[in-house]
C-alpha cells in the first residue's frame, strides 16, 4: 500500500511542526517557520491547514489517534488487566523516550492553551476522543473480567493519566535520577493496585 | 383473501397456564375488539362469554383453529382438574396457528419464577428451545410483551382471518411487530443522541437510558410507535423500559442503569461498544445550554 | 349430599363443594382456589424498586393497586427509618385519580362481563346481554389512566417520593376530555340519566325512573328476590386512606375507628383439596369489604337508605358497586381540573440502597382493602406479605366461624348462591397469588 505524496508532505508538517512547537515553543513558532523546515511555500501551506489554529487542532487529534491505536492494540490482546496496565505504562514511556515533542505538545501546549482549543474547534473531549474511547474500552472489560473495582469513570481516568503525565513532566524537566524506563515497574503496580479488586 | 361471509369462522379458543390476566384485560382495550370478534367463533375466553363452557372444553368436545396461550406453561398444572399437559397437546394439535400471547407464554417471563425448574413458554425457555409445543414450532407465534398490546394481537388475528402470512423473527414474533426497538418514537430522543441523563425520575427532560435504567434501544417492540391505550407510554411518561418482550425479563434492578467505572454495560442493538462509546463518550463531555435546561422554561427572555 | 361446582370466569378459577340439605339448599359451602404463583417468595431477595414491577403483576385487572401499594409500602419504610420522605400534593392527586379510574373500568367489567349475563341467565331472560359496552367503557376509563402512567395494564410510573410523569396542561386537558366522555357514555348507554342526578338519589324507589341497562339490572335484582338474600356478617371494613375513603370498621350503621396492625390471616379451610387461599381477619373477625364498606363508612344517603330495609343482601352489595363507579366518576373529574402542575412530580427521597426496616403500605383496590408489608435490609427485600381483599370476602372457613362469602350463601339455591358468591367481585389471582 504505497502512500501517496499528498500525505507523506502532511506527515511531514506534524512531525516538523511538533518539533518546532517543542524546541522553540508553541506561540514563538509561525507558519513561516514551519513551511521553511518543511521546504514548501507558505502559500502552499495553507492548502493542508487552513491556519495555526486549526493546525494546533488536527495535532491533538493526530496524537490521541496515535495514542489510541496502541492501547487498542493492547486492550486486544489476550492478556490480563495487570499485564495491559504495564503494557499501557511502557508504551507511555516509550514514546515519551523516542517521541517526546507529541507527549510535550500534549501536555504542555493542549492542556496549558485552552484558550486555543475551545469554542468550537475542540469542545470537551472531542479531540481527544479515539484515546479516551480506548481507555473507556481497558476500563470496562477490566470491571466486567471482575478484575477492576467498579468507580466512577473520571476517578479512575485520573489516577491513571494523571500520573503517567506527571511521570513524563518530571522527566522532562529532568528532575527524574534514574531512566524512565526504570520506573515502568513500579509505577504498573501503583496503578494496578490502586485500581483492582481489593 | 379475506374470508367470505359464507365460510365458517375460526374457531378460537382462550387458554391460560400461570397467569395474571394481564394479556386478557389488554386485549379488551382493543379500539376495534367488536369487529375483530366477528371474524371469530370465540369457543373460549377468561372474560368474554363463549358457545363452550370450561367444563365441555377440558373434555375435548370443541373445535379449534387458533388456539391462544396466556402464562407460564406449567406441566403439572390442571385446569378443571384436567390435566393443562393433555388440554394443550389436544387444542394444539387442532390448531392451525397457535399464539403465545404475552412473554410468560413465549419465554416463561415473570411466572417461570413460580416453579423455575419446570415453567416455560411454548417452545422456549428463556432464550432457549424447550416447550411442551417445540415440535410444532412452525405454527407458534410469540406475541411477547408483558402483557402484551392489544394490537399486536389485533394485527394477528386479523392476519389470520384475512390468510396472510405473517413472517416471524429468530423467536417466533411477527416482525411487523418486533423489527423496532422501544426506543424508536420517545419523545426524549434528543436527549438520548447528546447524552443528557435525566437527573432524576419525575422529570421530562433527559434521558433514562444512563442511570434509570431504560432498555429501550435494547429491547425490540413498537411501544413508541404504536402507543399504549392509543395515547402514551412507559418512556414518554417517565417510566423506564423495562425490556418486557425480549426473554430475559424480568431483570433485576430495573430502575438503574449496570455501569462499569460509569460506562453502561449494555449498549444500543447490534452497535459494537468501542463505536458506541467513541460517539458517546466525547458526546457526554459537551455542555449543550439548551438540552441541559427545563424544556419549558417560563422564565426564559426571548 | 355434596355438589362440586367449578366457577371461572372470576379472574382465574375456584370450586365451591356444596353440603347441601334435604330441599337442596346450600347448608355449608367450601371454597378452594387451586392456582399458585408463590409472588411473595418471588420478592424476596429482590432489589426494593423492583416490587414496582413485580406486584403489578399479581393481578391484570387490579395490577394499579398494587402498584400503589408497593409504593405506600416503601415510603412507609423510609418514614419508619426516620429518612426524609415527602411527596407533592400534584403527585398525590395523581396516584389517587389513577387508582380511582382502575376502580372505575374494574366495575364497568364487572357490570357487563359478569353481573348482566349472570342476571339474566338467573332470571331466564334470552336477551344477549351487551358485553362489549364494559370493555369499551374500560377501555376509555383506562386511556385517561395512561395518560398519566404511560399504559394499562402493568403501569409502574410510582416510585418513592412521587410519580415519574411531568406533564403539562395539553395532557391534563386531554386526560378530562376522556373522562367526559366516558361520563357522557355512562349517562347515555348505561345509566339513561344525568349522572348528578343519578348521585343525588336517596331511595332505591327513584331506580324505576331509570329505561336504561342500570335500571334493568335493578329490576332483574329484585325479581331475582336478591334484596332478601346474600346477607353477610353485615360488618364492614374500610382501610385504605384516600381522598374519596373514610378508614372505619362499620358493625351494622356503628363506624369505629381501627388499626391495621390488628389485621391477621390464617390459612383458608379445605379439608380435602389443597387450597392456596387464606383468610383475612380483624381481632380474629371476617369483615366485609368493597364498595358495599366503603359506602357504609362514606355514609353515603343512598346507600344507608338501602342498608336500612335491605341489609347487607346481595342487592345492597350490587347497587353499592354500581353507585360507586358514578361516585368516583365524579370524583376523578375534580381531581384532574384540579392538579396543580406548578408542582413536583417526585421529591427524591435519600438512595433506597441506604435503607433498612419495615413498611406497610394499603390502598383501597377495586374489591376492598390491600395490604402490602415489607421488610427491607440495605436495599434489598427481607420478606412482603400481601393481603388482598378477596381474603376478607371470601375466605374458607369452619361451620362455626363462617366467613361473609360462606354466610351470604348459606340457605340458598346452587344457582342463587354461585349468583350470590359473584357479587363479592371475586379475583382469583389476588386471593392465592
Amino acid at each position: 500500500m504505497s502512500r501517496k505524496p499528498k500525505e507523506e508532505r502532511r506527515d511531514n508538517i506534524i512531525s516538523s511542526a511538533l518539533k518546532l512547537f517543542s524546541e522553540r515553543g508553541f506561540h514563538i513558532t509561525t507558519i513561516p517557520d514551519i513551511a521553511e523546515k518543511v521546504g514548501m511555500s507558505v502559500g502552499n501551506f495553507y492548502n493542508y491547514f487552513k491556519s495555526k489554529d486549526i493546525l494546533a487542532k488536527e495535532l491533538v487529534v493526530y496524537i490521541s489517534t496515535y495514542l489510541g491505536d496502541e492501547i487498542a492494540k493492547i486492550n486486544d490482546q489476550k492478556i490480563s488487566t495487570k499485564e495491559k496496565v504495564s503494557a499501557i505504562v511502557k508504551m507511555y514511556f516509550k514514546m515519551a523516550r523516542e517521541d517526546p515533542e507529541k507527549i510535550e505538545y500534549f501536555l504542555r501546549v493542549y492542556l496549558s492553551n485552552r484558550e486555543v482549543f475551545g469554542g468550537g474547534g475542540c469542545d470537551g473531549m472531542l479531540c481527544v476522543s479515539p484515546f479516551v474511547t480506548e481507555l473507556m474500552i481497558f476500563f470496562d472489560d477490566g470491571v466486567e473480567q471482575g478484575n477492576l473495582r467498579n468507580q466512577d469513570f473520571f476517578s479512575a481516568f485520573g489516577l491513571f493519566m494523571g500520573y503517567l503525565g506527571g511521570m513524563v513532566f518530571l522527566f522532562g524537566e529532568k528532575i527524574l535520577p534514574k531512566p524512565l524506563n526504570e520506573y515502568e515497574e513500579s509505577i504498573s503496580e501503583n496503578i494496578y493496585n490502586a485500581l483492582r479488586v481489593q | 383473501m379475506p374470508y367470505a361471509s359464507s365460510e365458517k369462522k375460526p374457531a378460537l379458543i382462550w387458554l391460560q397456564g400461570v397467569t395474571c390476566n394481564g394479556n386478557s384485560h389488554s386485549f379488551l382495550n382493543l379500539p376495534y375488539l367488536p369487529q375483530l370478534l366477528e371474524k371469530y367463533e370465540i369457543i373460549y375466553h377468561p372474560l368474554l362469554e363463549g358457545t363452550s363452557t370450561l367444563h365441555e372444553l377440558v373434555l375435548n368436545k370443541a373445535e379449534c383453529d387458533v388456539l391462544i396461550f396466556e402464562g407460564a406453561y406449567d406441566p403439572l398444572m390442571k385446569r378443571h382438574n384436567v390435566s393443562l399437559k393433555d388440554i394443550v397437546t389436544h387444542y394444539a394439535g387442532l390448531a392451525k396457528y397457535i399464539i403465545a400471547a404475552g412473554s410468560c407464554a413465549s419465554f416463561g417471563g415473570m411466572f417461570k419464577a413460580s416453579a423455575p425448574e419446570r415453567n416455560t413458554g411454548l417452545i422456549l425457555n428463556e432464550s432457549e428451545p424447550q416447550g411442551p409445543l417445540l415440535v410444532i414450532k412452525q405454527k407458534v407465534i410469540n406475541l411477547s410483551g408483558c402483557p402484551i398490546h392489544p394490537e399486536w394481537l389485533g394485527f394477528t388475528l386479523t392476519m389470520i382471518a384475512d390468510n396472510r402470512e405473517i413472517p416471524v423473527d429468530e423467536l417466533n414474533r411477527p416482525i411487523e411487530l418486533y423489527s423496532r426497538l422501544a426506543h424508536h418514537g420517545c419523545t426524549r430522543n434528543e436527549y438520548f443522541e447528546w447524552k443528557v441523563d435525566s437527573k432524576a425520575f419525575g422529570l421530562k427532560e433527559g434521558c433514562l437510558f444512563y442511570e434509570q435504567g431504560c432498555r429501550g434501544p435494547m429491547t425490540h417492540a413498537s411501544c413508541n410507535h404504536i402507543l399504549w391505550n392509543e395515547v402514551n407510554s412507559k418512556t414518554r411518561a417517565g417510566t423506564p423500559c423495562f425490556g418486557c418482550t425480549e426473554p430475559d425479563f424480568p431483570r433485576k434492578n430495573l430502575f438503574t442503569t449496570k455501569t462499569n467505572m460509569s460506562i453502561p454495560v449494555d449498549i444500543p442493538v447490534g452497535i459494537s461498544k468501542r463505536s458506541y462509546l467513541a460517539l458517546a463518550g466525547v458526546a457526554k463531555t459537551f455542555h449543550i445550554k439548551r438540552l441541559e435546561g427545563k424544556l419549558i422554561d417560563e422564565k426564559r427572555n426571548n | 349430599m355434596t355438589k362440586k361446582e367449578i366457577i371461572d370466569h372470576i379472574e382465574g378459577e375456584a370450586s365451591i363443594s356444596f353440603d347441601l340439605n334435604e330441599d337442596n339448599h346450600v347448608d355449608f359451602a367450601t371454597i378452594v382456589f387451586p392456582h399458585f404463583r408463590g409472588m411473595e417468595a418471588i420478592l424476596k431477595g429482590k432489589p426494593a424498586l423492583d416490587a414496582l414491577v413485580i406486584t403489578p403483576r399479581v393481578c391484570g385487572i387490579c395490577g394499579h393497586a398494587h402498584l400503589m401499594a408497593t409504593v405506600r409500602a416503601l415510603e412507609s419504610a423510609y418514614a419508619n427509618a426516620g429518612l426524609e420522605i415527602t411527596i407533592s400534593q400534584k403527585a398525590e392527586s395523581t396516584r389517587e385519580l389513577t387508582l380511582a379510574l382502575e376502580i372505575i373500568q374494574n366495575h364497568f367489567k364487572w357490570i357487563y362481563l359478569v353481573i348482566m349475563p349472570e342476571l339474566r341467565k338467573l332470571v331466564k331472560s334470552d336477551e344477549i346481554a351487551p358485553v362489549l359496552k364494559g370493555a369499551f367503557a374500560a377501555s376509555i376509563a383506562t386511556k385517561a389512566l395512561a395518560i398519566f402512567a404511560g399504559q394499562w395494564p402493568h403501569s409502574s410510573y410510582m416510585v418513592p417520593g412521587g410519580v415519574t410523569c411531568d406533564i403539562t396542561h395539553v395532557e391534563r386537558i386531554k386526560a378530562e376530555g376522556y373522562i367526559d366522555e366516558l361520563i357522557r357514555f355512562f349517562e347515555k348507554d348505561s345509566l339513561g340519566m344525568d349522572m348528578e342526578t343519578f348521585l343525588s338519589f336517596e331511595t332505591c324507589n327513584e331506580f324505576s325512573s331509570l329505561d336504561s341497562d342500570i335500571g334493568e339490572i335493578e329490576k332483574m335484582l329484585k325479581e331475582a328476590n336478591m334484596h332478601t338474600l346474600g346477607f353477610a356478617h353485615d360488618r364492614f371494613i374500610t382501610l385504605g386512606k384516600h381522598s374519596f375513603t373514610q378508614i372505619a370498621k362499620g358493625i351494622q350503621t356503628r363506624l369505629t375507628p381501627i388499626e391495621h396492625k390488628f389485621v391477621s390471616t390464617e390459612k383458608a379451610y379445605s379439608p380435602t383439596d389443597m387450597s392456596y387461599a387464606k383468610n383475612a381477619l380483624y381481632k380474629d373477625t371476617y369483615y366485609e369489604a368493597g364498595p358495599l364498606s366503603r359506602a357504609m363508612a362514606n355514609q353515603v344517603p343512598l346507600i344507608k337508605n338501602i342498608h336500612r330495609r335491605f341489609k347487607d343482601s346481595a342487592y345492597s352489595r350490587v347497587i353499592a358497586r354500581i353507585h360507586e363507579t358514578a361516585y368516583l366518576l365524579r370524583h376523578v373529574k375534580n381531581l384532574v381540573q384540579t392538579l396543580d402542575l406548578s408542582e413536583p412530580s417526585v421529591i427524591p427521597p435519600i438512595d433506597i440502597d441506604t435503607l433498612s426496616g419495615e413498611g406497610v403500605g394499603i390502598v383501597e383496590a377495586p374489591r376492598g382493602p390491600l395490604i402490602h408489608r415489607v421488610k427491607i435490609e440495605k436495599g434489598v427485600i427481607q420478606e412482603y406479605e400481601i393481603i388482598t381483599p378477596t381474603q376478607w370476602n371470601i375466605g374458607c372457613s369452619t361451620k362455626d366461624k363462617l366467613t361473609p362469602a360462606q354466610v351470604a350463601m348459606k340457605g340458598n339455591s346452587i344457582s342463587d348462591s354461585l349468583f350470590i358468591f359473584r357479587t363479592f367481585d371475586v379475583c382469583s389471582v389476588c386471593t392465592t397469588h
